[in-house]
């Protein structure tokens, strides 16, 4: 009887685990909180903004003390939603600069130098865009910041780099932005609908 | 007994499995969001209609009421409040300037608020990218001023903070629940 118990719980577990790994589950809100359009209210974006640290969560390790290294970089960026559309090749159309985002540019600081992609980048804040391609992302650093990201002025584009792109196993329903630690250095993830993208930088 | 350690192992294998999965951050509670003055400073920018340069930005995250009591209550009166949620609350000033008649470097700061019924105390500190409240050191202080507060008609849901311009000044507004704040800035 409990071995019959025990394989109807396995297999619930992995029906459940399938379902996970199923094109549905998505980036959701935290559990609890209602999703509904009355919860967002009083002019608060449809995109929201974030932030991005490396070493992530930064100012949470900073409170609990366990920030072992500095704070290296720092994101600011807007959060669209997939909402059932596809994404690269359509919304945001390949070969054209895209924001990265939403609303204004996204804006990446790094608090000491870094390299990426062979070339030395000084500390400092650029915005940050991309040019996507079916099988390929240009990253370009620009100077021109606080702006809007629809019109991004390419003159001032101070650096560019070529990433591949990968398929994730599941499409993100919000884009994600996100570095982790690497050997040697770190990286930054970037991911929505079903494409990631990964940039790696050394410090 | 075996048994029941056996179906215990299978399911904290299964627990084991699902934390294991990649779980990117979640869409925040309360989001972040970005004012400037001159208010919508980007989007002049791309319009061409900037008449005068940045001169200050504010990041900070909107808490929204829900149906709570806010001042007093959510946010304790004498003590010192995020100016928001998660991360504490960065303003940054192009250039140098007086806060509420008070010299300020231009530079970048963490701004809190120390609530009480009848004003606030605005502090600028120089510990910026931490998290809410929770390692306040006054001894990085730059500046602290009391400004006094108003009760609006009608509360408002989400925590906002924005830039005006009135006549010799540029007011940072904030306002949450029935409180309205100003913050008098001269560049």
């Amino acid at each position: 009887m409990l071995v019959t118990t025990a394989l109807c719980c396995l297999l619930a577990a992995c029906e459940e685990k399938n379902d996970n790994n199923s094109n549905k589950v998505t980036v959701n809100p935290p559990a609890g909180i209602p999703h509904k359009e009355s919860a967002i209210t009083n002019g608060v974006d449809k995109s929201p903004m974030d932030m991005a640290f490396y070493p992530d969560n930064y100012p949470i390790l900073k409170m609990q003390h366990k920030d072992v290294e500095p704070l290296r970089a720092r994101l600011i960026y807007s959060r669209p939603q997939r909402n059932g559309r596809v994404i690269f090749g359509s919304l945001v159309q390949y070969g054209k600069a895209w924001r990265l985002g939403a609303n204004e540019a996204t804006e990446i600081e790094f608090f000491t130098d870094v390299m990426i992609d062979g070339q030395k980048v000084p500390r400092g804040r650029y915005i940050m865009y991309c040019v996507p391609y079916p099988e390929k992302w240009i990253i370009k650093l620009n100077s021109d910041l606080n702006t809007w990201g629809l019109q991004i002025d390419s003159t001032k584009d101070l650096f560019s780099f070529e990433i591949p792109i990968s398929k994730t196993n599941y499409p993100y329903e919000y884009f994600t932005m996100q570095f982790e630690a690497a050997d040697p250095g770190m990286e930054l993830s970037m991911m929505w609908d079903s494409v990631k993208a990964v940039l790696p930088i050394r410090y | 007994m075996k048994r029941l350690a056996l179906l215990i192992f299978i399911l904290s294998g299964y627990v084991l499995h699902a934390q294991n999965q990649y779980k990117p951050p979640v869409i925040d509670k309360s989001p972040m969001d970005i004012s400037y003055y001159p208010a919508n400073y980007p989007v002049l920018k791309v319009q061409n209609k900037v008449t005068e340069p940045l001169l200050a930005r504010i990041l900070y995250s909107r808490p929204q009421k829900n149906g709570r009591q806010v001042f007093g209550e959510l946010v304790e009166y004498g003590q010192v409040w995020r100016l928001g949620a998660n991360e504490a609350t960065e303003i940054e000033v192009y250039k140098d300037c007086k806060v509420n008649g008070e010299k300020l470097k231009k530079g970048r700061y963490t701004l809190y608020a120390i609530p009480y019924p009848d004003k606030w105390t605005m502090i600028f500190n120089k510990e910026t990218d931490i998290w809410g409240a929770f390692m306040y050191d006054s001894k990085k202080d730059v500046l602290r001023t009391d400004i006094p507060i108003e009760t609006l008609e009608e509360a408002a849901e989400a925590f906002s903070m924005s830039f005006e311009k009135s006549d010799s000044t540029v007011n940072l507004i904030m306002a949450w629940d029935k409180v309205k704040a100003v913050l008098p800035f001269s560049f």
